[in-house]
């Protein structure tokens, strides 16, 4: 039994985890692909113009794929909500050791201050919030993260300034069994709106947001 | 027994492989990027050492050479241009600017451009948060200008944006591959 199940396994494991990356190349269906983590290596010696950054920006929309659905045709309505962010990786470092630390804030990201645009006003985890451009910051603890929405835009992500706090949200962080490489923000659709899901690591928190 | 556990084994592997399957999106490979005027304003800002009042931003995805002839290859001359990859390029300008002999209201717009072999048309647009340039719409352009280009010596192997500081206000640059052009914007 034990020599026929094993073979029978390993090809189930092998089709069921290679049909997906079939399709890794269709723009439109990046939520289906696994964060493959290559790491970046950018060649700045022949750009002098402006290096790519070893933290790559990345934009996210709510509706999901808004502007892929948009030129599709699938959607005609407004977008709801857009967070551009930069991606710093682990690359071998373990997160709560090496790159944050407990109580300290951290920018959510990398580089320029990371963005929330609301092109409605919502209400994120049960407070009113009005349509407009925010920055996201957060203070990580080991049972409870605080997410701060502020309203200094334009801004580098180091030197938070709490005075222009509009928000704090206190969630609790989820433990993940896979670690994601790359720091990854994406809306998640809800009934009422949006988890907007922020991940790295094994950690992964969530913000509830109704439009 | 045994059928009994390796049933389970199987379902446990399957749903491994699943959790390895994650939902969240991979880097890109042609990862995006951001430019203000004044260049560095984000940290000019925490520094207070802000040089001049915030005008532009570009968010714009940087597709690489890769070896390929890029302008009359992959870029084709007389055709609409997304000047990035994947969601259109967006340019924010923070108060009115002039472009092309024009008056650009601030706002959120689209860049979009036709390349010829010495000079480029580049297209200011009014349809936002949209993908690439195929469903470019022509009536929703707001203006357009023609800029000479330049023939480089070096190569940019990532498309590459960045603006400078001109008498009258600010050029954005826009280079890749051997080409470099300089589209300017007046105060």
């Amino acid at each position: 039994m034990r020599a026929t199940a094993l073979p029978l396994l390993v090809s189930f494991l092998f089709f069921s985890c290679s049909n997906k990356e079939g399709n890794s190349d269709a723009t439109a269906n990046n939520s289906q692909k696994q964060d493959t983590a290559v790491a970046i290596k950018p060649d700045n010696s022949i750009n002098s113009y402006a290096p790519v950054d070893v933290s790559p920006m990345d934009m996210s929309y709510f509706p999901v794929d808004y502007p892929i659905q948009k030129m599709s045709g699938s959607i005609t309505t407004p977008p709801l909500a857009r967070v551009v962010y930069s991606r710093p990786h682990l690359q071998g470092r373990n997160l709560f050791q090496d790159v944050l630390k407990y109580g300290e804030p951290w920018r959510l990201g990398a580089n320029e201050a990371t963005e929330l645009h609301l092109y409605k006003d919502a209400i994120i985890q049960g407070k009113k919030i009005k349509a407009g451009r925010y920055t996201l910051y957060s203070i990580p603890e080991k049972d409870k993260w605080t997410i701060v929405l502020n309203t200094n835009i334009d801004s580098w992500g180091l030197h938070p300034d709490p005075s222009k706090d509009l928000a704090r949200f206190i969630v609790t962080p989820n433990q993940t069994n896979n670690s994601i490489e790359y720091f990854t923000i994406i809306f998640q659709s809800t009934t009422t709106g949006a988890n907007l899901l922020m991940a790295w690591g094994n950690v992964e928190i969530q913000l509830t947001v109704i439009f | 027994m045994k059928k009994a556990i390796g049933l389970l084994s199987l379902f446990q592997l399957f749903f491994i492989c699943l959790l390895a399957q994650s939902p969240l999106p991979p880097v890109d490979k042609s990862p995006m990027d951001m430019s203000y005027y004044p260049a560095n304003y984000p940290v000019q800002k925490i520094n207070d050492k802000i040089t001049e009042p915030l005008a532009a931003r570009v968010i714009y995805s940087r597709p690489q050479k890769a070896g390929r002839p890029i302008f009359g290859g992959l870029v084709k001359y007389g055709e609409i241009w997304r000047m990035g990859a994947n969601e259109a390029t967006e340019i924010e300008f923070y108060k009115n600017v002039r472009f092309g002999g024009k008056k650009i209201s601030k706002g959120r717009y689209t860049l979009y451009a036709i390349a010829n072999e010495n000079s480029w048309t580049v297209i200011i647009n009014k349809e936002t948060d949209t993908w690439g340039s195929f469903k470019y719409d022509v009536k929703k352009d707001v203006a357009r200008t023609q800029v000479a280009i330049q023939k480089t010596d070096t190569v940019a192997e990532s498309l590459a944006m960045g603006f400078e500081k001109t008498t009258a206000g600010f050029n954005l640059i826009v280079a890749w591959d051997n080409v470099r052009a300089s589209i300017p914007f007046i105060f």
